[in-house]
């Protein structure tokens, strides 16, 4: 990325995408889960919608082998809607869909567990649900 | 002798035999019970509506039929066929031999046929009547049958309209065999109502008296009309207000339709709230207060409060997946016969989606008139 044109998605980012996408909820989620994540690595250097994107998009054979990864219910696409194995429509996850999604932290403690259990065969970590927030608020 | 084929409209005087309204009564009846056949062995179930229909035009015209049978024409009235059991042997007895007599109304045999039939018709529509009430928790008998009731009375109403189609050929067969013995097309009658005057022309024929026939009328609807008022006025047998529960409309509702709660016994929501961790092969774990509050409320609103169809038939479960609504022998039963790409497709989503075809699932009545399939389309 040239200096440009980083200069310019950043003005972009400020300018247009902040105000519908910045959420005192949100915020307070995103800065808990990074303060998590330092203690969970000291290594960790804030979150990343790529990592995020790919930890969407991913296989994994770690969980219930009907759903394997987070695309399975929710759609590729995470503007587009969704649909649970039992027929039930899923709203889209990208906060530019929905600008209410991840605003209340019972839903955030709710599903987190569950999803990631049935995906990933595990809790996910701090940094891996940063990351996955990161992305769905770029989206 | 005579030509014995004496065309109608020659010199033979004629009679007019069937009154209008007989002739309008017979026709229309044809037509109701054609419908109700058709629609209740041959529809698919979503045609019930029609069915239930075509039960109240039989209904309303065996109502009209009984005031005619005293204030009709002659012909029609039932004293004109009260036929005493001698009569109807001999008459069949010489219709075995293909002798008949020339009757001017109804033959002894006919008359027979004519009073089966009605019976028939009236079992038919007093249990399709019950059925609708108990089974179905519909119509004016909603209020006062049970379930039993109404599986009684289907195990009556199939047999009888079995018996009924078979009276019909009867029917058919005797008008045309009279037909050629008297030599007179006796369904050409029933449409112009006129038949060849072939006896002494009878005496003190009785005319339709209008006046008492629309009393009679006025005060068959009045009774009628507020009869159905009055049942209307019941709450249906085993039905009850069901509080909206929001919670579980949000957390179960979330995956999947947020079944009723009559959809299984008490039993089986105790085993399902107590595995949500693994809910079909689905994590859906809730805070433990919310589970056990949703837990309450299902018990407590069970298939064994409720007295609808959907109630009674999935308290029989399955013993090796006794949680599951889908794996229910009447569930199974029921929807065997839809392809498994017809779950699959999107708008369905699945077995578990009541709501994609039934669209009073809400209600946990599952109305057979409100089950629409949604257009087949490609996965």
């Amino acid at each position: 990325m040239t200096p440009t044109k980083f200069l310019l998605t950043a003005l972009m980012s400020a300018t247009l995408a902040s105000p519908a996408l910045t959420n005192p909820v949100r915020d307070g989620q995103l800065a808990g889960l990074a303060a998590q994540a330092k203690k969970e690595d000291a290594g960790f250097a804030g979150f990343s919608a790529e990592r995020g994107r790919a930890l969407y998009q991913a296989r994994f054979a770690t969980g219930k082998a009907e759903t394997p990864s987070c695309t399975t219910c929710h759609g590729t696409d995470p503007k587009g809607k969704g649909q649970t194995k039992a027929g039930k429509e899923i709203g889209p996850m990208a906060v530019s869909q929905n600008p209410a999604r991840y605003t209340d932290p019972a839903e955030l403690e709710k599903w987190f567990p569950r999803n990631c259990n049935q995906v990933l065969g595990r809790e996910c970590t701090a940094r891996e649900k940063g990351d996955f927030l990161t992305f769905m608020i770029s989206q | 002798m005579e030509s014995p084929r004496t065309p109608l409209d020659s010199a033979a005087p004629t009679l007019t035999v069937w009154d209008l309204p007989v002739r309008l009564f017979h026709w229309l009846l044809v037509g109701a019970v054609a419908t109700a056949m058709i629609t209740g062995w041959l529809a698919p179930q979503w045609w019930m509506g029609a069915h239930l229909w075509s039960g109240y035009q039989v209904l309303a015209l065996i109502g009209f039929r009984l005031i005619w049978g005293f204030w009709g024409s002659e012909y029609s009235r039932f004293a004109s066929f009260a036929y005493g059991p001698g009569e109807t042997f001999a008459h069949l007895r010489a219709l075995v031999f293909l002798k008949s007599r020339h009757a001017i109304g109804h033959s002894p045999a006919g008359a027979a046929m004519i009073w089966a039939l009605a019976l028939l018709l009236a079992g038919l529509v007093a249990s399709g009547l019950v059925m609708a009430g108990g089974e179905e928790k519909q119509g004016p008998l909603a209020g006062i049958a049970s379930y039993q009731w109404g599986m009684a009375a289907k195990a009556l109403h199939g047999p009888l309209a079995l018996m009924l189609l078979g009276l019909i050929a009867g029917h058919v067969l005797g008008v045309l065999i009279e037909s050629r013995l008297v030599r007179e097309n006796l369904v050409l009658a029933m449409i112009t109502g006129k038949k060849r005057l072939t006896l002494s022309p009878p005496e003190n024929i009785r005319s339709a008296r209008p006046l008492p026939t629309l009393l009679a009328l006025a005060v068959m609807a009045v009774l009628g009309a507020g009869s159905l008022a009055a049942l209307a006025r019941l709450p249906p047998t085993g039905i009850y207000e069901l509080a909206a529960n929001p919670v579980y409309a949000k957390e179960c509702g979330a995956c999947h339709h947020a079944f009723h709660p009559s959809l299984l016994p008490a039993s089986s929501w105790q085993g399902v709230m107590a595995g949500l961790a693994d809910h079909f092969g689905e994590d859906a774990s809730l805070p433990k207060a919310q589970a056990e509050a949703i837990a309450v409320w299902l018990i407590a609103n069970a298939a064994e409060r409720w007295d609808t169809e959907a109630a009674n038939r999935f308290r029989t479960l399955d013993p090796a997946q006794p949680l599951r609504i889908t794996a229910t022998p009447y569930w199974t039963r029921k929807h065997r016969d839809l392809p498994k790409a017809r779950f699959a497709q999107k708008a369905v989503g699945g077995p578990a989606n009541c709501n994609a075809c039934h669209r009073d699932a809400a209600t946990g009545l599952y109305a057979d008139q409100e089950i629409r399939l949604p257009k087949e389309t490609n996965l």
